[in-house]
C-alpha cells in the first residue's frame, strides 16, 4: 500500500476512535430506556423522564424518546424495538398479544369552536348529528348557537389515538363521516378552528389556547371537572410494555404511577390517577 | 481507443486511473442496485392492494368514498384471511394530477418569462440581486411554505375570497374554509418556479451570442430575438426543467398535507369559482397523514400502493421528458 493510503487509513482510524470513545463510556455509565409512540403523550413523558433522571434511582438511566403515534408505539414495543410504547388509546382487539398496558394518567378531550362563535354547550346528540350524519349542516340547527351558516367539522385521521378516543367516547363507537377534515395532529385541528369562524373540532386539553372551549353535556372542559369525573370526555394515557415491566422500566413505571413528584407533574396539564 | 473527452488514452493503463474506474463503477452499481431494490420492495409490499382491487384501484367511476375505505382497511381484523383491501383511489390520483398540472403549467410560463428578463432585459444591479434570491428560494424547505400557507394564504382565502353564500351552497358536502387544492397549487407554483428559473436561465445563457446577434442584425427587436431564437434553442432545457419541477410537485407531501384540506374530496370544475377553493388530498399527503397506521398490515400495503403509483409516475416522467427532448433536438442546442 502506498504511503498516502496508509496515512489516510491512520486518519480514518483516529477519527473513528474519537467518535467511538465517548459513545462507549456513555453507554457504560447509563442504561438507555427508549420510548416511542403517541404525540399526545409526548409532552407528558418528556416532563416525567427529565424529572426522573434527577432522582436517586433514575440517575443511572438515560432516555431516548421518539414520537410517531399510538399505533407506532404499540407496534414498536411488540417487536422489541423500544422498551416502552406510549399510547393514548385503549387496548384494541387487533393489538399483538403479550402486551401490558399500564395506565399512567388521564386526559380530557375538549370540543372547540372559533373564538367568534362562543357556543356555550354541546350535547352528545348534537355532536353525533354533526360528525356522523351529517344531519346538522348549518349552525342555525345547533341548539343555542350564536351564529348561522354551514358547519365545518374538523377531526383527526383514522390512525390517531385521539380519533379513536373521540369515536368511543363522543360518537358511541361509530366512525366520523368522511366529510370531516382528517388532520394529522392536534395542533393542525386547533389552527384550523382558530382561523375558521364556522369550524368545530376536538383536541386534547393541552391544545385549547386561542379557541372557544365548549362544555360537553353541560360540564365545562377543565382539568378540575375531568379529575372529578364530572366531565364525560376523558381518556387514558398508557405506557405499554412487552410482558410485565422489568429492570429500569419497572423502576420508572413504579415512580410514574406511585410517587408524589410524578403526580404533581401530571397534575399540571393532565389528570393524575390518584 | 478514445475516451469521452476525445483524449488518447495513455499507452500502458495508469494504475490509479484503473482503481478510480473500478471504485466509481462500483459506486454507480450500488446506486442502481439501491434503486432496483427500492422498486422491488415497494411493489412487493403494494401488490395485495392492487391485486385485490384490479382496475377499480384507478378507475374514476369505481364509486365509494376513499376516506371510508381507508378507515375500513385500518380496522381490518388481525386474521390475514379477513383483511379488507377495497380501495378506489381515483379521488387521490385526481387531486395529485390537478394540483401538479396546474402548478407546473403556471410556473413554466412564469419561469420562462422571468428567465428571459434575467438574461436579456434586467439591468445589471437587479440581475445581480435577482439571481441569488431565486437560488435561495429554490432551497427553502417545504414545511416553511406549509406554515406560511396555513397562517397567511389559507386565512386570506377564507376571509376575503370565499363568500358566505358560496360556503352555504356546499354546507355538509365540503368545508370551504380556505384549505383547498387551489391554495396548494398556488404555493406549489411558488415552490417550483425558482428551480425552473435557475435551469432556464443557465440554458438561455448557453445559447451562443452570435445566434441572437444574427437575428438582431436582421432587424428583429430584442424581444422577438429572445423568443424566436434563444427560447426556441433552449426548448430541451425548458422541458428538462418542467420534468424536474413536476417530479418535485408530485412528491410534495408536507406542504400539501398542511393546506389542501385533508379530505378525499373530488373538486368539480363545473362549480365555477368554488372549484378552486374546494378541498382535496393528493397521494403523497395521504401517505404522510396516515403513516401512523403502518403497523396494520393491509393499511401499510395500501400506503405502499400509493407510493408505487408515485414511483411509476416519476419513472414515466423522466422517460417522457427524455423522449420529448430527443424530438426537439433539431434546431436546438444539444440536450442539456
Amino acid at each position: 500500500m502506498s504511503r498516502k493510503g496508509i496515512r489516510l487509513l491512520a486518519i480514518l482510524a483516529a477519527m473513528s476512535l474519537i467518535v467511538a470513545i465517548p459513545a462507549a463510556t456513555a453507554q457504560a455509565k447509563k442504561k438507555i430506556i427508549t420510548i416511542s409512540g403517541s404525540t399526545s403523550v409526548y409532552p407528558l413523558e418528556i416532563k416525567l423522564a427529565s424529572k426522573w433522571i434527577k432522582t436517586k434511582k433514575g440517575k443511572k438511566f438515560g432516555f431516548k424518546i421518539l414520537q410517531g403515534g399510538s399505533n407506532v408505539g404499540i407496534s414498536d414495543v411488540s417487536k422489541g424495538r423500544v422498551s416502552i410504547g406510549a399510547s393514548s388509546r385503549d387496548p384494541a382487539n387487533g393489538d399483538p398479544g403479550g402486551l401490558v398496558f399500564t395506565r399512567i394518567a388521564r386526559d380530557a378531550i375538549c370540543m372547540i369552536t372559533n373564538n367568534s362563535n362562543n357556543l356555550g354547550n354541546i350535547t352528545q346528540d348534537t355532536i353525533k348529528k354533526i360528525f356522523l350524519g351529517p344531519t346538522f349542516t348549518d349552525w342555525s340547527q345547533v341548539p343555542s348557537s350564536p351564529i348561522s351558516g354551514g358547519i365545518d367539522p374538523v377531526g383527526r385521521a383514522a390512525t390517531s389515538g385521539t380519533h379513536d378516543a373521540f369515536r368511543n367516547i363522543f360518537l358511541g363507537g361509530s366512525n366520523q363521516g368522511s366529510f370531516v377534515a382528517a388532520k394529522s395532529s392536534n395542533g393542525l385541528v386547533q389552527q384550523t378552528v382558530q382561523s375558521d369562524p364556522r369550524g368545530i373540532g376536538y383536541v386534547s386539553l393541552a391544545f385549547t389556547s386561542g379557541v372557544n372551549v365548549v362544555s360537553y353535556n353541560g360540564v365545562a372542559c377543565t382539568l378540575r371537572n375531568a379529575a372529578s369525573f364530572q366531565y364525560g370526555g376523558v381518556r387514558s394515557f398508557y405506557f405499554v410494555t412487552r410482558g410485565a415491566p422489568v429492570g429500569g422500566v419497572k423502576k420508572f413505571l413504579g415512580w410514574v404511577t406511585h410517587s408524589n413528584k410524578a403526580n404533581k407533574i401530571i397534575g399540571t396539564d393532565w389528570i393524575p390517577l390518584h | 481507443m478514445r475516451s469521452r473527452f476525445g483524449l488518447q488514452k495513455a499507452g500502458p493503463r495508469n494504475r490509479s486511473d484503473q482503481r478510480a474506474e473500478l471504485l466509481l463503477g462500483a459506486l454507480a452499481c450500488v446506486v442502481l442496485a439501491l434503486i432496483a431494490g427500492m422498486i422491488i420492495f415497494v411493489f412487493e409490499k403494494a401488490w395485495p392492494s392492487f391485486s385485490n382491487n384490479g382496475l377499480d384501484w384507478f378507475w374514476p367511476w369505481a364509486g365509494g368514498n376513499v376516506d371510508d375505505e381507508l378507515v375500513h382497511i385500518f380496522e381490518s381484523p388481525s386474521d390475514p384471511s379477513q383483511f379488507v383491501y377495497t380501495m378506489h383511489a381515483w379521488p387521490l390520483i385526481y387531486a395529485t394530477l390537478l394540483i401538479t398540472a396546474t402548478a407546473v403549467v403556471v410556473s413554466t410560463v412564469f419561469a420562462v418569462l422571468s428567465a428571459m428578463f434575467i438574461v436579456e432585459f434586467a439591468p445589471e444591479g437587479i440581475r445581480r440581486l435577482l439571481e441569488p434570491v431565486v437560488r435561495l428560494l429554490a432551497a427553502v424547505p417545504s414545511v416553511i411554505y406549509g406554515l406560511i400557507g396555513i397562517l397567511v394564504v389559507v386565512k386570506f382565502f377564507s376571509d376575503h375570497l370565499i363568500t358566505q353564500s358560496a360556503r352555504d351552497s356546499v354546507a355538509g358536502v365540503a368545508a370551504l374554509n380556505g384549505f383547498s387544492w387551489g391554495v396548494g397549487a398556488l404555493i406549489l407554483t411558488v415552490m417550483i418556479t425558482p428551480i425552473m428559473i435557475a435551469i432556464v436561465v443557465d440554458a438561455l445563457r448557453a445559447v451562443p451570442v452570435g445566434w441572437r446577434e444574427g437575428s438582431v442584425s436582421l432587424g428583429v427587436n430584442r424581444w422577438r430575438a429572445m423568443l424566436t431564437v434563444s427560447v426556441r434553442a433552449a426548448r430541451p432545457a425548458i422541458v428538462a426543467a418542467a420534468v424536474l419541477a413536476t417530479a418535485r410537485a408530485l412528491g410534495e407531501a408536507i406542504m400539501l398535507s398542511m393546506v389542501t384540506g385533508s379530505v378525499g374530496f373530488q373538486p368539480n370544475p363545473i362549480d365555477g369559482f368554488i372549484f378552486f377553493v374546494e378541498p382535496a388530498r393528493p397521494l403523497a399527503a395521504t401517505i404522510v397523514d396516515n403513516a401512523e397506521g403502518l403497523s396494520v398490515v393491509p393499511f401499510a400495503q395500501t400506503l405502499y400502493a400509493f407510493a408505487a403509483v408515485l414511483l411509476v409516475s416519476a419513472a414515466f416522467l423522466s422517460f417522457g421528458g427524455w423522449y420529448i427532448r430527443r424530438r426537439l433536438r433539431t434546431y436546438t442546442l444539444s440536450p442539456i
